[in-house]
C-alpha cells in the first residue's frame, strides 16, 4: 500500500474513532464511505420517536436512525454492559457538544414475559441509560424517559437474534 | 346498550328442594360429572315472520349452555315436537316425545314482537317429572334479544347447579384486528356482538372494568407518554384520569368503585399504589427497588395480589390495602405473573412460565392447592375470572395468532371465543350486567 493510501486509511479510521462527535464535512473520505453513517454529516434532530415511526410504518428502518445509538441489554436485565457504557459515552460526547438538545430515552423489551412486567422492565432500562448519561455530565433536565415495554419491536421473529435487537434503550433527540 | 327494560318473573311452579327420584333441580354439577343431555327448543313465534328471532334465542341459549360444559345440547333436527305447533306449559307439552330422544331437561317458550318491542317467555322443564322448574318473561327492544337469551341461560344454570351462570356479562379485550396498534374491544361471553371501543391511533393497554360494567380503565399512549384513561362503553368517550406525580398505569377499580390500584412508576421504578377516584395518590403499597406490577383486588376490597421480582424472578404476592406485611403465595414455578383474584375470594389465577411458554394456574390465597388449568402448545396468558367464579377467560397462541379462550376450572372444557385477523389479548371479564 502506498504511503498516501495508508495515510488515507489512517485518516478514515481516525475519523471513525471520533464517532458521532464529528460535524465536519467529508474531509479525506472516499466515496466508499458515504453510506457508513458514523462519519460525515448527520442530522442534529435525528429520527422521530418509535411510536411516530410505527405510525409512519418506518419503525426499525436504518434511514430513521438519529445521532444517538441504541444500547442493548441481556434478557430480563437492566444492567449496562461494557459495550452499552461505551455507546452511552459517545452519546454523552454528542450531547455535551450540542448543549441545547433534549433527549427522550425509550426503554424496550423482547416479546417474552408479560406486557405489564415488560413495561416496568423497559422503564428500568431507560432509567439506567439516563442515570449513566447524567453521571457523565449530561444534565438530567435534558433527559426524559418513557417505556414501551414489548409494544414496539423492531422485528417479530421468535428467536434470539431478534429478541436481542428489541432489548434496547433508544434515544431520540426531541428538540433544541 | 339500553338499560331501561324490565324483567318480570313468572312465578310458576315453585318446587321445594326435596330429593326425589329423577329430580334434576339443584343437582350439583362439577368436575367428574357427565354432561347431561337437554333440549333447547326454538321459541314459538306468535307472529309469522319472527321465526328467525325465535330460533336465534334458542341458538344463543344452546351455545351458552354448551360453553358451560355442564350439558350436552341434543341437536335440533332430532326434536319431534315443532315449536310452532306445540304447547309451552307442563300440561300441553308432549314430554314423551322429548324423553324418547334422551332429553332430561327441556326449554320452551314464546316470542312476541310488536314493532321494535319484544316479549319473550322462556321456561325450563324437568322432562322425567313432567313439570316446570323455572319461568321468565323478558321485555325489551329487539336489540336486546341476545341479552335475554344470556339471562335465561344463567337462570337454567342456577336451576341445575344452584349458582347463577356467567353469561349476562361482557368481556373486554385488546385486538390488533382493526389496525396497526392494540385497540380496546368489548364482546358478549359467547364471542358475539364484538364492538370496537377505541380508535385513537395509539397503543392501548390493560382494559379493566368498572364495577357497574359501564366503563373501563385503559392505559393509552397520549402526547406525553402512557397515561390512565376512563372510557364509557356506550359513548366511547375517553377521559384522562388525572395523575399523581409519576406515571400511573394498568389501573384497576376497587370492587366498590371508590379507588384505583395502579402500577406507579417513578424514576424507572415500578410500585403498586392506590389512587382515589379523582386520581390523587392515596397510598403507596410497595416501595421496593424490585419490579412490582399488575395489582388485582380481592372481592372484599381489603387485599391486593400483585407480581413482584423482589425474590429474583417474578412471583405473586398479597398485601393488605392498609399496608403491612407482603406475603408470597406462589412457590411452584420460576416465573409467575398476571394475578387475578377470584370473585369467590378463595383463589388467585395467574400465568406461570413452563419451558419457555405460559400456562394458566390457580392457587388458594394461602399459597396451597396449586391447580393447572391449561396444558396446551403456545402460550396462555392474562387469566380473568367469570363473575360466578367458575370460569376463566385468557389469551392463547395455541393455534397461531393470539385468541381468547374460555375454560372451566377442570380445564377439560376449553373453547375458542374469538377469530379473524389480528391478535386478541388482555381479556377482562365484567361483573353481571344490570
Amino acid at each position: 500500500m502506498s504511503r498516501w493510501a495508508a495515510g488515507f486509511w489512517v485518516a478514515v479510521i481516525a475519523v471513525a474513532l471520533t464517532g458521532a462527535g464529528c460535524s465536519a464535512k467529508k474531509k479525506g473520505l472516499g466515496p466508499e464511505d458515504e453510506g457508513a453513517g458514523k462519519m460525515g454529516e448527520e442530522s442534529l434532530t435525528g429520527g422521530a420517536g418509535s411510536l411516530d415511526q410505527a405510525r409512519a410504518g418506518t419503525l426499525g428502518e436504518r434511514a430513521a436512525e438519529g445521532p444517538l445509538k441504541d444500547v442493548h441489554f441481556a434478557y430480563d436485565s437492566f444492567d449496562l454492559s461494557d459495550e452499552a457504557r461505551r455507546v452511552l459515552r459517545e452519546s454523552a460526547d454528542w450531547l455535551n457538544e450540542h448543549r441545547s438538545s433534549r433527549v427522550e430515552i425509550e426503554g424496550h423489551c423482547d416479546e417474552r414475559g408479560t406486557v405489564e412486567y415488560n413495561l416496568a422492565l423497559g422503564a428500568k432500562r431507560a432509567a439506567a441509560a439516563k442515570s449513566y448519561l447524567a453521571s457523565l455530565g449530561v444534565s438530567p433536565d435534558r433527559l426524559s424517559t418513557i417505556s414501551y415495554g414489548e409494544e414496539l419491536p423492531l422485528c417479530h421473529e421468535s428467536e434470539e437474534s431478534c429478541w436481542q435487537r428489541n432489548r434496547r434503550a433508544h434515544s431520540v433527540v426531541v428538540g433544541e | 346498550m339500553k338499560r331501561a327494560w324490565l324483567v318480570a318473573l313468572l312465578a310458576c311452579g315453585v318446587i321445594l328442594a326435596r330429593p326425589a327420584r329423577g329430580q334434576i333441580r339443584g343437582t350439583i354439577f362439577g368436575p367428574g360429572n357427565r354432561a347431561f343431555p337437554m333440549a333447547v327448543s326454538p321459541l314459538h313465534a306468535e307472529r309469522a315472520g319472527d321465526e328467525a328471532l325465535a330460533n336465534q334465542f334458542a341458538d344463543i341459549v344452546s351455545r351458552d349452555l354448551t360453553l358451560s360444559g355442564l350439558v350436552r345440547i341434543i341437536p335440533r333436527e332430532q326434536y319431534i315436537e315443532s315449536a310452532q305447533d306445540s304447547g309451552i306449559t307442563a300440561d300441553t307439552i308432549n314430554f314423551g316425545s322429548w324423553s324418547v330422544i334422551g332429553a332430561v331437561a327441556l326449554t320452551k317458550g314464546t316470542l312476541e314482537r310488536d314493532g321494535d318491542h319484544l316479549t319473550v317467555e322462556a321456561r325450563l322443564f324437568d322432562v322425567y317429572q313432567r313439570r316446570q322448574l323455572a319461568g321468565r318473561r323478558y321485555r325489551g327492544g329487539a336489540g336486546e334479544l341476545r341479552r335475554m337469551a344470556h339471562r335465561f341461560a344463567d337462570e337454567v344454570m342456577a336451576q341445575l347447579t344452584g349458582e347463577r351462570g356467567p353469561f349476562d356479562s361482557l368481556i373486554a379485550f385488546l385486538s390488533t384486528r382493526g389496525g396497526r396498534f392494540k385497540d380496546v374491544y368489548v364482546m358478549s361471553v359467547d364471542g358475539g356482538d364484538v364492538r370496537r371501543i377505541t380508535s385513537n391511533d395509539t397503543i392501548n393497554l390493560s382494559p379493566a372494568w368498572a364495577p357497574d360494567a359501564r366503563g373501563l380503565l385503559v392505559t393509552s399512549y397520549g402526547a406525553r407518554g402512557p397515561a390512565l384513561f376512563s372510557v364509557d362503553v356506550s359513548s366511547r368517550r375517553l377521559t384522562r384520569v388525572p395523575a399523581a406525580k409519576g406515571v400511573n398505569l394498568m389501573g384497576r377499580w376497587s370492587p366498590d368503585g371508590s379507588q384505583i390500584a395502579v402500577t406507579f412508576e417513578t424514576d424507572g421504578n415500578s410500585d403498586i399504589a392506590i389512587l382515589s377516584r379523582d386520581g390523587s395518590l392515596r397510598r403507596r403499597l410497595t416501595d421496593h427497588w424490585a419490579i412490582d406490577v399488575s395489582p388485582s383486588w380481592s372481592p372484599d376490597g381489603s387485599q391486593i395480589a400483585f407480581c413482584s421480582s423482589r425474590s429474583g424472578a417474578p412471583q405473586i404476592y398479597v398485601t393488605s390495602v392498609d399496608g403491612g406485611q407482603v406475603r408470597k403465595i406462589t412457590y411452584d414455578g420460576s416465573y409467575n405473573t398476571s394475578p387475578n383474584w377470584s370473585p369467590k375470594g378463595d383463589r388467585v389465577a395467574y400465568a406461570s412460565r413452563i419451558g419457555g411458554s405460559f400456562q394458566i394456574f390457580t392457587v388458594r390465597t394461602d399459597g396451597t392447592d396449586v391447580r393447572q388449568i391449561t396444558q396446551s402448545g403456545g402460550s396462555n396468558e392474562d387469566p380473568s375470572w367469570s363473575p360466578d367464579g367458575r370460569y376463566l377467560v385468557f389469551s392463547s397462541t395455541r393455534s397461531g395468532r393470539a385468541r381468547l379462550y374460555v375454560s372451566d376450572l377442570t380445564g377439560n372444557n376449553q373453547a375458542e371465543l374469538t377469530e379473524g385477523n389480528g391478535d386478541d389479548t388482555s381479556p377482562a371479564w365484567s361483573r353481571w350486567l344490570e
